[in-house]
């Protein structure tokens, strides 16, 4: 559908054109949430106008209530995810690497996976209060079945003739490791880790506002209880930024390290958002 | 690769064997708990049992149910009905990516507080917030189908002159499919963790209602059986879910073999 | 059935260029030839020649940037019902989630025919290209040469006055490309439809027309006009040895030569 353009200028309006239609998208919407709340079509008191909001949420910057909250969020969403990846390679090649083990556990792995991780919190509730490990129970339940399962999809690609070849060559398991079965298992790796980290934001902020521990979703329930209507919206875009760079940044990272490493994947169910 | 296939009986023996081995090892090893937070399995199975299969037990498990499946099914047709004109329309893709990745990218259950002001504590807050949550992942994945809509096949649409609702049933809407039934997976896992945040928030009746009973009131096993159930749930409703994937995506996953294979 | 009142099809000074941001390229520079009801021809030149590209035009697919393409005396500005178009990519051309028989039954769900008739013509055009129970097989599970005979069905089933067909044997072995090439001509007697058929295989271009227009390097113009004076009755074997073949075969693969080296007629 589109042709190489042989002229970069001609490739640059090209891009500035998408650039500025979003930014007309996100400007319309911001329009939206001006108009809406001071019209009245909506009331103002479930919604106040963008303005309002974004003054909230310059007033909210200025409290170091606000940078806490946002550390606590950050600092529950990395260590539950570096705990997920890393028990999720582990157990995945370790399963991945035999049929045996694979066919055995294909059973309970799927009816594990299902389980709302909420379904845990009373029970880290009890055990663990409103601490951070309540929060780090569920984003680790939660965000470690998209690695498992996605290394697991990588284990499985490994070219059989490739594995031969390096049993033959007398490589021990800990080479066969890192030469033959993580190549290919990276691109799904990354896959999976875009997916957990997600889905790791999703839960830490979900246990704040549930569990009540401190963070962005316990200021978001705060404010609403507290009727500081605008802060509260000041705060949920506040999540909704901090989604958007995990997925960006997730992607940037997914397309940097497969740049150089010959993406040996095919039309993989994992390669699907 | 073996090329024999295995008989029925080894295949069942290996779906349970591993689920089997655990239950009966937690069963074992619970069995004199005097622990108060980890009672022994058997006492949580009688709970079960009391519980959860007397009558009274459809007053939270059906309201439940229906909430998910009302905001789901509800998201399901506006995921598709929006994400089809927005995946066909380049400008209109260019102008809403923005707003719609700042939109899904907000944690759905801290809509929750925000529905509560606009809806109050009733079955529409919850119904709503489990809209709001699984329109996203329909959505987005729609307009990837219909992105990915073959050139070929719409070159022979045009040149047959298959009209606009023909053209709808049997190639937009089938051409997406697959990528679309993604998005219904995604979006499934999100309504069951939606629909017990709401009830656990706010609520009078509900499975994720007792679940928090029972834990501020400290009936341990009582909650434990609630967590199963929760977990029979997801798993009964994946199944489900599976079975109907199966039945509509049959000619996909024969064309994917048959590809494979080719 | 050549040199009949008014013509079938008539392509008046087509000219096709695609332009975006940064370039633009001159696809189709003129080309006018007309066709008679009832005549096969093929058109034939060397890859890069625009051959889609004029196909499309003359499908209504794609506008032409001047020039005029006439069917029964109307101007075609988009798909005519007369038409039908067998694209060269069967895999794709065909709707994997639709048995056979429904992929054969669409074009003609709308055309306001009782369902019986409908059944008639699905079944009629499944049997004019040997296909005999597939009805209720999905295309993912024929041979490449099969779906590209259901596709050939679909559009005779459409009951067309022109069948256009896009380099439909490319992707087909040669086995294949021999039956299906024969299938053409017995369809074309029988159905008395007009054939335009684009190919870049020289051989089969004089195998099967009547006529072959001999095109050139883009931008696009028609070499020449070669008229196929081989017997009416054509075999795989036995027109393939006659001498004329070969002096046609040649005839046509020193003018695409020529074309090749971007030589092109000097413009009248």
């Amino acid at each position: 559908m589109s042709t190489p353009t042989t002229n970069v200028r001609a490739g640059i309006n090209a891009r500035t054109i998408v650039w500025l239609q979003g930014l007309a998208g996100l400007a319309g919407f911001a329009a939206l949430l001006e108009i809406l709340p001071r019209s009245g079509l909506i009331s103002p008191l479930y919604l106040p106008p963008f303005s309002t909001i974004v003054v909230a949420l310059f007033n909210e910057m200025m409290s170091a209530e606000f940078w806490s909250a946002l550390d606590d969020t950050l600092e529950a969403w990395a260590i539950g995810l570096v705990i997920s990846v890393i028990a999720g390679v582990v157990i995945g090649i370790a399963i991945g690497s035999s049929n045996a083990l694979r066919t055995l556990t294909h059973s309970t792995i799927e009816f594990l996976r299902p389980i709302p991780s909420v379904a845990l919190i009373p029970l880290a509730v009890l055990l663990f209060g409103s601490q951070i490990q309540s929060t780090l129970v569920l984003v680790v339940y939660a965000s470690f079945w998209p690695v498992l399962i996605q290394v697991l999809y990588g284990v499985q690609d490994v070219d059989p003739v490739a594995r031969e070849t390096a049993r033959s060559y007398g490589l021990g398991s800990w080479a066969q490791i890192r030469y033959v079965v993580w190549p290919t298992t990276l691109p799904y790796l990354l896959t999976g880790i875009r997916l957990a980290a997600a889905v790791a934001l999703i839960l830490a902020i979900t246990s704040e506002v549930a569990i009540d521990t401190q963070g962005l979703g316990k200021q978001i329930a705060d404010t609403e209880s507290g009727g500081a209507v605008a802060a509260m919206y000041a705060y949920v875009i506040v999540a909704g930024i901090i989604g958007v760079l995990v997925n960006v940044g997730a992607r940037a990272l997914e397309r940097r390290v497969l740049a150089w490493h010959p993406s040996m994947r095919l039309d993989s169910a994992g390669a699907r958002a | 690769m073996k090329n024999t296939v295995p008989s029925l009986s080894r295949r069942i023996t290996v779906v349970v064997a591993l689920p089997t081995a655990l239950i009966v090892t937690w069963w074992f090893a619970s069995a004199g708990s005097q622990n108060f937070y980890f009672p022994p399995l058997r006492t949580i199975v009688e709970t079960f049992g009391k519980l959860w299969f007397s009558p009274q037990s459809m007053q939270n498990i059906v309201p439940s149910v229906a909430r998910l499946l009302i905001g789901y099914v509800a998201a399901a047709f506006l995921g598709i009905a929006i994400g089809i004109p927005v995946g066909a329309s380049r400008n209109l893709r260019n102008v809403l990516e923005p707003v719609l990745e700042f939109l899904r990218a907000i944690p759905p259950p801290v809509l929750v507080p925000v529905l509560i002001l606009f809806a109050g504590l009733g079955n529409e807050m919850k119904a709503l917030v489990i809209v709001f949550g699984c329109v996203w992942p329909v959505l987005l994945n729609t307009v990837a189908g219909v992105r990915a809509l073959d050139e070929v096949l719409a070159e022979v649409v045009h040149s047959y002159r298959i009209g606009p609702i023909a053209r709808f049933w049997h190639f937009i809407l089938p051409g997406a499919s697959p990528q679309i039934f993604t998005g219904l997976r995604q979006s499934l896992s999100i309504g069951i963790i939606l629909m017990v945040i709401s009830e656990m928030y706010a609520a009078r009746d509900g499975i994720g209602f007792v679940l928090v009973q029972y834990q501020r009131s400290f009936a341990i096993p009582e909650m434990w059986s609630a967590i199963i159930l929760l977990g029979i749930i997801g798993i009964v409703l994946s199944m489900i879910f599976r079975a109907f994937e199966t039945w509509i995506l049959g000619w996909y996953h024969g064309l994917r073999q048959s590809q494979r294979a080719g | 059935m050549v040199g009949a009142a008014s013509p079938m099809l008539d392509v008046k000074r087509l000219h096709k260029v695609y332009a975006d941001s940064s370039r633009t390229v001159e696809a189709i520079r003129d080309v006018s030839f007309s066709v008679s009801q009832g005549e096969l021809v093929c058109i034939v030149g060397p890859s890069g020649a625009g051959k889609t590209t004029l196909l499309k035009c003359i499908a209504g697919l794609l506008a032409p940037s001047s020039g005029e393409i006439v069917l029964e005396g109307q101007p075609v500005v988009e798909p005519p019902p007369a038409m039908a178009v067998v694209f060269q990519e069967y895999g794709r051309s065909l709707f994997p989630w639709m048995t056979v028989h429904d992929n054969v039954a669409l074009p003609i769900k709308h055309k306001k025919l009782d369902a019986s008739r409908r059944e008639d013509l699905v079944r009629d055009a499944l049997a004019a290209v040997d296909l005999k129970g597939v009805e209720g097989a999905y295309p993912w599970q024929l041979s490449g040469g099969m779906q590209q005979r259901v596709a050939i069905a679909r559009a005779v089933a459409y009951e067309p006055h022109v069948l256009l067909m896009d380099e439909p044997f490319a992707a087909v072995d040669a086995q294949t490309r021999a039956d299906l090439e024969d299938l053409i001509r017995v369809l074309w007697r029988r159905l008395r439809v007009t054939v335009l058929f684009v190919t870049h295989d020289i051989d089969e271009s004089v195998y099967l027309g009547q006529r072959v227009l001999v095109m050139s390097h883009a931008p696009t113009v028609i070499m020449e006009d070669v008229a196929i004076d081989l017997p009416d009755e054509r075999t795989q074997l036995e027109t393939r040895s006659i001498a004329r073949f070969g002096e046609l075969r040649k005839h046509i693969y020193s003018k695409i030569q020529l074309a090749k080296q971007g030589w092109r007629p000097p413009t009248p």
